[in-house]
């Protein structure tokens, strides 16, 4: 590689693309030894500062500019994709999503996410509704089946990337919860209050934890 | 305050709204076999005999299913099949789900002064949840006030299987008159010592001193359930197999 002073245009992961000295690390890159590698297979963007950066949140790590001097040209590497609409959007940390239950035991509900923020996902990602998330207070006494039921549609929030099986989430917030649901017998209810919903036409109440409508 | 001759209905079928007992304050209550279509169709979803309650405004069908479906309040008799880190894992019927219990659902039990069943082991224990998206959960202790009332382990004995429709008439509080189920009582007076438990699962325990009781009882049960025997019919079997055994 004759290349010295400049990146590479397309990445491929493990790719060197920069000393630390001269970049900021972005999404898609990461750093070994004081040296900057790709980790995605994609198109290498080099972004210039703007002109008076606050701290920078990027996934978990704060980047604090004091610890910066010399405003470095950020280095990120972005997959390729045929267009902007194709690219692929994952449920990160704090991300509200909107998801259906599959399947509730005693002790969580296991749902399939659906929406992540504005974006519907492509593929459904399997989360996690652990008893002691469901609510913010008296967490020891919630029972899931007064809260959730197979069918239902759920605002929740990620709180973990969790395992390989599925993300873990959280109803834990006024406005979080089940916004849709459908009686037994059949037709689509309406909220009354934080834990009831009603049928219409059976006049029959079930108990859910009902999210806030805004 | 049942319907003098006994109507038999199958699922889907109308019933005449004469039959429907209609009171000016209280509404009408309708229990298992029978399903309202608003506004004001009631149909039966299972074949049996319709059962009507004036004093009570509910109606309800008495049927034999095959299947123990389990509801709430249930009492019923189970065998742990496996012991998990929080509850035992209870078989209800071959063909369910497992049903779990929490180890500490016995009367005053801590962690460390909490009943230890193996695995076979037979409790008598009432259905805390039941519904059709979760497996069941058991309790053998009454929540709200901390007492076992006669639910817990049952020590030796037998278990007889016996017809679902069966183990309801054992059940009922008057026995002898609604459920013409009177071959307990007859055993009793005949002088046998034994005790029972009755599952609606469609199980039966007996224990008792001696085997040979605990053998006449399940006898006795077993064919009352089998042929169907009415109270006189009842009596006669029990006092042959008393003869038998002595």
């Amino acid at each position: 590689m004759a290349t010295t002073s400049s990146s590479p245009s397309m990445a491929i992961p493990g790719q060197f693309l920069g000393p630390v000295s001269k970049f900021q690390p972005g999404p898609g890159t990461h750093i070994h030894e004081s040296n900057l590698y790709a980790s995605l297979l994609g198109v290498v963007n080099i972004a210039q500062p703007a002109k008076a950066p606050g701290p920078v949140k990027r996934l978990n790590k704060i980047i604090n500019t004091q610890t910066s001097p010399a405003e470095l040209p950020t280095i990120s590497v972005l997959r390729a994709a045929g267009s902007s609409d194709k690219r692929e959007v994952l449920p990160e940390v704090g991300n509200v999503v909107l998801c259906r239950v599959i399947r509730i035991m005693p002790r969580q509900a296991v749902v399939a996410i659906l929406i992540c923020g504005d974006t519907v996902l492509e593929a459904e990602w399997q989360g996690l509704i652990r008893v002691q998330d469901v609510r913010a207070t008296e967490k020891d006494r919630v029972k899931i089946y007064d809260s959730f039921r197979p069918g239902d549609i759920v605002r929740a929030e990620v709180i973990s990337l969790g395992d390989q099986a599925s993300y873990y989430l959280s109803t834990a917030r006024n406005e979080l919860g089940v916004i849709m649901a459908t009686s037994e017998a059949g037709n689509t209810m309406y909220p009354v209050n934080w834990k009831e919903y009603k049928d219409p036409e059976t006049g029959l109440s079930e108990p859910r934890k009902v999210a806030k409508p805004y | 305050m049942s319907t003098e001759s006994p109507l038999v209905v199958l699922p889907g079928e109308a019933i005449d709204p004469s039959l429907i007992p209609t009171h000016k304050k209280k509404p009408l209550r309708l229990g298992p076999g029978l399903r309202h279509i608003p506004p004001s169709e009631i149909v039966p979803t299972v074949a049996g005999q319709l059962v009507v309650d004036h004093r009570k405004t509910s109606m309800w069908i008495e049927y034999n299913g095959g299947r123990y479906i389990p509801s709430q309040g249930d009492l019923i008799i189970g065998q742990i099949a496996r012991s998990a880190t929080d509850f035992y894992y209870v078989s209800l019927s071959p063909y369910t789900p497992n049903a779990t219990l929490p180890h500490l659902a016995f009367e005053s039990a801590t962690k460390k002064t909490r009943p230890q069943l193996a695995s076979g082991d037979l409790v008598y224990a009432r259905v805390s949840l039941a519904n059709r998206h979760m497996d069941p959960e058991l309790e053998c202790v009454n929540s709200s006030t901390g007492k076992s009332d006669g639910l817990g382990p049952l020590k030796d004995g037998m278990v007889f299987d016996v017809s679902l429709g069966f183990a309801r008439r054992l059940l009922m509080a008057k026995s002898r008159e609604e459920g013409k189920v009177e071959v307990l009582e007859a055993l009793g007076e005949e002088g046998l010592a034994f005790e029972t438990a009755v599952g609606r699962n469609g199980k039966v325990w007996v224990g008792s001193e001696s085997v040979k009781a605990v053998v006449v009882v399940g006898r006795a049960l077993r064919e009352t359930d089998e042929r169907g025997l009415g109270v006189e019919a009842q009596r006669k079997l029990v006092k042959k197999l008393v003869r038998e055994m002595r």
